[in-house]
């Protein structure tokens, strides 16, 4: 226990001595303090220097003579946020809108028909429908006109406007879709470049023959968790110090960032979900980090890293993709997501995702985290024997089997 | 105080490395380990240090079984190699720890060590800015810092300049008038017969010898003689005796027996014209060639 106490001591002090560990933390803080106190000086900024009008975008109309005034008018209030202008000629459009003098235009080309111009078609365009709102307005308007009903009614009759407002009972995934992101690929960064580190810390140890000293002064279960539990610290202080001061940055600027409700909606997380996030990435970055360091063991060259924790590496990257198409399809309750919420390599982003967006019953929690714990012991456990036998294998990187037979053994 | 290895057996898989390994080494006496390359020594040792349990056989300390927490033991591995990137002090201070000490107790010794090896003004350098001869040096503090009873030094001299190795030798000589068990595993045998009063010779996992090494000499069957002659070729000519030529223009003749020695040297300085003419005392080499030569390699 002695032994454990002074290892993690030293490990966890590498990473403070660790100028690049310091410097990105410090890097990371700084960004977020430029990025939050960004609409703060924008203000300034912009009352320095008087902006002049606002220049809307341009869009370019032709129609057919009978047309032009309705067009012209519905397309107009359809299009608010663009300049609303007539052209004669369509082939006058194609020039304009390669020139860049008009961004977008409609040649309506019958009283139900168009063909829109744009120079690069964007993928969020959505103009066609709101063209075909419009196109179908001045129809039904020609046809109240005809049935008998004054302009000004049939104009009454379709702008009815209806109020609707949404009550989610359970979780809101709009409010929570932006912090559960966040958080997700929090924990995949660190579980993935810390669990890594442990790897390759271990690697060198074997490589350098510190190793050869080291295996005959402490116990391997010592090193082996000393090692983990350090870098599950330093990655935890690393997250504190990068959200903390986000924190804190969003705070001190909370006025300028009222009108953005993607930004404040990610600061709005529950108490109870950071304490969610806070087990599942100590549970997962142990469950992983035991199997970095086991894989770093086997190791015998540096260079042979790479390759040796890619099976690792790909297993954490499928929980990941799982969890993400999950999440951006909206459907976090999936039979494939509720399997992975038990499977201890997926459950800590599988499960905390569930909580983060949905509704889940408790008693599935704790079954999921009791299943987690058990596995993250296992694990340590098997990996600190596979640790004892593999640094002391030099040459070729063992096989699996092999190696897990002379743990049988051992 | 004595450290004892009784009949320790080991195997990897279907692999037996060791195949009943036994030997006594004393307190205030050093101790050589002899083998070939993959004779089984860095098993022993390690088995020795715990990294891993023999199958059977057992390690006892003045005839008990070795208590880990109260002896302590100081490894200087064939392999050498520390943190590369680490601060000297720093990494010192850190493997004294592991060992048990506390940390001012550990920075003391490790102080006191930096200046008997003269090596102080690298304290605050990191190690992989060091010559690897002094990189040796603080690797041997590694093994001495926090003043182990058994001290087990692999091949400690190689890669040492004459200076180095001098300095080596007087810790070493210090370690011992200490009344520490110093075990040495070395192929340079000219260090092992410098220092060791006891030898152990492994051969395929097995002890093959053992014991004082004077005696071992003095026991060696005399039946050899070294002749240096002018006449050297006559005499493996015609003398009638197994004669094969050794180092120097010196002839070694083989006896059929110990007890015809002195009919045979009375007989050739009667007949011929000798310089010089003695018994054959083997050296720690020629022994060790003898125990351990003849089979094939084996790692």
């Amino acid at each position: 226990m002695k032994q454990f106490g002074i290892i993690l001591k030293f490990e966890l002090m590498s990473y403070f001595k660790n100028k690049v560990f310091v410097g990105i933390t410090i890097f990371l803080m700084v960004l977020i303090a430029v990025v939050m106190f960004f609409p703060r000086m924008a203000v300034v900024f912009e009352r320095s220097e008087p902006s002049g009008d606002e220049q809307k975008p341009v869009m370019l109309i032709a129609a057919k003579e009978e047309m032009t005034d309705a067009a012209i008018d519905m397309f107009a209030a359809y299009f608010a946020d663009y300049d609303v202008r007539l052209v004669g000629q369509s082939e006058e459009i194609q020039q304009q809108i390669t020139s860049g003098k008009a961004n977008c235009a409609f040649a309506l080309t019958g009283p139900t028909s168009y063909v829109y111009y744009v120079n690069n078609l964007s993928m969020y365009d959505q103009n066609t429908y709101r063209a075909d709102e419009a196109l179908k307005s001045i129809c039904q308007m020609n046809a109240m006109v005809e049935g008998g009903i004054s302009a000004k009614e049939a104009g009454q009759i379709l702008s009815i406007e209806i109020v609707h407002e949404t009550e989610s009972l359970g979780k809101d995934q709009m409010q929570n879709f932006f912090y559960t992101y966040i958080m997700i690929f929090a924990l995949y960064m660190v579980i993935l470049l810390y669990g890594q580190m442990v790897a390759t810390n271990v690697a060198t140890e074997k490589s350098s023959r510190a190793m050869e000293v080291l295996i005959t002064s402490a116990k391997p279960a010592s090193m082996m968790f000393g090692k983990v539990i350090a870098s599950c610290l330093a990655g935890f202080i690393q997250l504190v110090c990068v959200f903390g001061s986000s924190f804190v940055f969003f705070n001190l600027n909370q006025s300028y960032w009222d009108g953005n409700g993607m930004i404040r909606s990610i600061f709005d997380v529950p108490a109870d979900l950071l304490f969610y996030m806070f087990l599942f990435f100590i549970l997962g970055f142990f469950i992983y980090a035991f199997m970095f360091g086991a894989v770093g063991s086997t190791a015998s060259k540096l260079e042979d890293i790479n390759t040796s924790v890619m099976p690792i590496t790909l297993l954490f990257i499928i929980a990941f993709m799982v969890v993400m198409f999950s999440m951006s399809s909206g459907n976090v309750d999936s039979i494939l997501m509720i399997v992975c919420s038990y499977i201890p390599f997926t459950s800590p982003m599988a499960m905390f995702t569930r909580i983060a967006m949905s509704t889940v019953p408790w008693y599935e929690i704790v079954a999921s985290v009791a299943i987690l714990i058990a596995s993250a012991v296992g694990v340590g456990v098997l990996s600190a024997k596979i640790y004892r036998v593999g640094v002391l294998l030099y040459g070729t990187t063992p096989k699996v089997g092999s190696i897990l037979k002379s743990v049988w053994k051992a | 105080m004595n450290l004892e290895l009784k009949d320790i057996y080991k195997s990897f898989g279907e692999k037996q490395v060791l195949k009943g390994i036994s030997f006594t080494a004393e307190s205030g006496k050093a101790f050589g380990i002899l083998g070939r390359n993959g004779a089984g020594k860095t098993t022993t040792i390690r088995i020795l240090m715990q990294v891993f349990p023999a199958d059977s056989g057992n390690v006892q300390m003045d005839g008990q079984p070795i208590d880990y927490r109260k002896t302590g033991i100081g490894y200087l591995p064939e392999e050498r190699g520390l943190y590369p990137k680490k601060k000297i002090l720093d990494q010192l201070v850190y493997f004294a720890q592991l060992k048990g000490m506390g940390r001012a107790e550990a920075v003391k010794s490790v102080g006191w060590w930096l200046s008997r090896l003269g090596m102080e003004q690298y304290r605050d350098k990191r190690l992989d800015t060091l010559s690897k001869g002094n990189q040796q040096k603080i690797q041997l503090i590694t093994a001495l810092a926090h003043d182990p009873q058994i001290v087990i030094l692999d091949e400690p001299f190689s890669g040492l300049d004459p200076v180095n190795a001098m300095l080596l030798k007087d810790v070493v000589k210090e370690e011992i008038a200490r009344g520490k068990i110093v075990l040495f595993s070395s192929h340079q045998m000219n260090y092992i017969e410098e220092f060791c009063d006891q030898i152990a010779i492994i051969n395929n996992g097995k002890t093959v010898l053992k014991g004082d090494l004077h005696a071992i000499k003095r026991n060696y069957t005399r039946d050899k003689l070294i002749v240096f002659s002018q006449q050297a070729d006559q005499i493996a000519a015609n003398a009638g005796l197994s004669c094969k030529a050794c180092g120097e223009g010196g002839l070694m003749v083989s006896l059929a027996s110990p007890d015809e020695k002195q009919k045979v040297m009375r007989h050739l300085t009667e007949h011929y014209d000798i310089d010089e003419i003695r018994v054959f005392e083997p050296s720690l080499n020629d022994i060790f060639v003898e125990y351990t030569g003849g089979q094939g390699e084996e790692k």
